[in-house]
């Protein structure tokens, strides 16, 4: 299987990347794993005349804990991502969505700001940044944009990023309460496999430990982009988290109500609603408990 | 298009190579390199057959430009058990864990990465690492019990030494 001719270029730096894409016009690809790009360059669905590598610019792969910030470089890959402490322990949700993409050979050499910017509906690692109001740090010629994850996608393999324009950093803030996360995610086989659906549900105490500060509850693979549905989370917001779990039926419903997914060759629309309902219980009952529990050690 | 120069390091050899940016890992290992161990299954990311350790790490050679790789060190099934046969080798041929045999050079790499970083994994742990290498003969079970028996091996050495 052959890809047709490009020109490539190595950047050095994130800089030169921005100038060299700027200069070879916008069916330019920028490369970072290739897991997304190689293969539909194998397959002639994206013909590139020229591909801009960013392999070889260093520090783009950091995981770095700066003023309760947490910074994610663009290159990070998700072999990494889903063991680093830092990630483990403040936003374990991420670590959990993934450790699920694709196989071992896939997460050791894609990136967590290729699964990003290839912007598929059902991407593993966006459910749980949405559910962790990441934001993303655009590069450009101009100076930085951040830009939060909630209006990154635009659709299917569409974002908001221009054709000169580079993804470079995740921003999520570290939760201050006890919080805790839960990324599950259906699919044919247990290993892998794209996303049928994907639910992400975060949970965050208030100052008390007793009541539930905030929750966010984003969706994937069922609608074009994926999405939070705050309807849903507005039904545990607030609650004192022993109240809560009479709630989750509800709020399980609201989700499974603003889901808006599509028949397809994997599964029935009616099939992936219901596992949203099903799924947005498990994690609430799972993300409940693990806040209930951490506050009986406090 | 443009040839590009690039250095690899591939099972401890140096080479330099002069190469067109559209080339896959896997094919200037398999063409240029004469390294013919290295198998195409499905040419897309799916099979794993093509997997070679990169940087100590398995990824899909089939996916990967070969300019991705410049300047890292690769190794392939010729450079496993060069001199002599590898326990892990040793273990597939004990337990009858090949079969066709297309499988196996990707198997055996993604099996070593495993051994490199866990001495010895679980079954379920040996499972996962091994889930992107397909064995159409689906001889998983004997392909998981050569593994498992190599990182009982190298437990029971430890032990040996201790």
């Amino acid at each position: 299987m052959r890809i047709r001719p490009f020109d490539f270029k190595a950047a050095v730096s994130l800089q030169d990347a921005l100038i060299q894409l700027d200069q070879s016009g916008p069916d330019a690809k920028v490369l970072a794993g290739g897991t997304d790009l190689v293969l539909n360059m194998k397959k002639k669905k994206i013909l590139p005349s020229t591909v801009i590598s960013l392999h070889s610019i260093k520090n783009l792969e950091y995981v770095e804990e700066k003023n309760g910030m947490i910074h994610i470089g663009a290159m990070a890959k998700h072999a990494d991502l889903a063991i680093n402490p830092i990630l483990e322990k403040e936003v374990s949700i991420l670590c959990q969505a993934v450790g699920l993409i694709g196989s071992w050979q896939v997460r050791n050499i894609g990136t967590i700001g290729g699964n990003l910017c290839n912007a598929s509906p059902a991407a593993d690692s966006a459910p749980p940044l949405l559910a962790l109001d990441a934001s993303v740090v655009i590069a450009t010629l101009k100076g930085d944009k951040i830009i939060p994850i909630t209006s990154f996608f635009c659709g299917p393999a569409q974002t908001i990023i221009k054709s000169n324009e580079i993804l470079k950093e995740i921003l999520i803030k570290k939760p201050v309460n006890p919080s805790a996360g839960c990324y599950l995610k259906l699919r044919r086989r247990k290993a892998v496999d794209i996303s049928l659906a994907g639910v992400a549900f975060q949970a965050e105490t208030d100052p008390t430990g007793k009541r539930i500060g905030q929750v966010k509850i984003a969706l994937g693979g069922v609608a074009p982009t994926p999405i939070r549905v705050p309807d849903a989370e507005t039904c545990l917001t607030g609650l004192c988290i022993d109240d809560a779990f009479e709630k989750i039926a509800l709020c399980a419903q609201k989700a499974a109500r603003a889901s808006k997914p599509i028949d397809d060759v994997r599964a029935t629309a009616d099939y992936k609603s219901t596992i949203v309902n099903v799924f947005v219980q498990r994690c609430a009952q799972h993300v409940l408990t693990t806040l209930k529990n951490q506050r009986g050690k406090s | 298009m443009k040839h590009v120069r690039i250095h690899l390091v591939v099972n401890g050899e140096d080479y330099s190579l002069f190469i067109t940016p559209n080339r896959v890992l896997l094919d200037v290992l398999r063409e240029d390199l004469e390294l013919t161990g290295t198998k195409e299954g499905c040419g897309l990311g799916k099979c794993g057959a093509c997997t070679v350790l990169l940087d100590g790490r398995p990824v899909h050679a089939c996916l990967t430009l070969a300019l991705q790789a410049d300047g890292c060190q690769i190794t392939t099934i010729e450079g496993i058990g060069e001199k002599e046969v590898h326990p892990l080798q040793e273990a597939f041929i004990d337990k009858g864990a090949i079969q066709c045999g297309f499988c196996t050079p990707g198997m055996i790499n993604t099996a070593k990465a495993l051994l490199d970083a866990n001495a010895n994994p679980s079954e379920d742990e040996i499972k996962q690492a091994i889930a992107g290498n397909l064995c159409r003969c689906t001889g998983y079970n004997k392909i998981v019990d050569a593994i498992h028996s190599c990182g009982c091996q190298s437990e029971k050495e430890k032990g040996e030494v201790r």
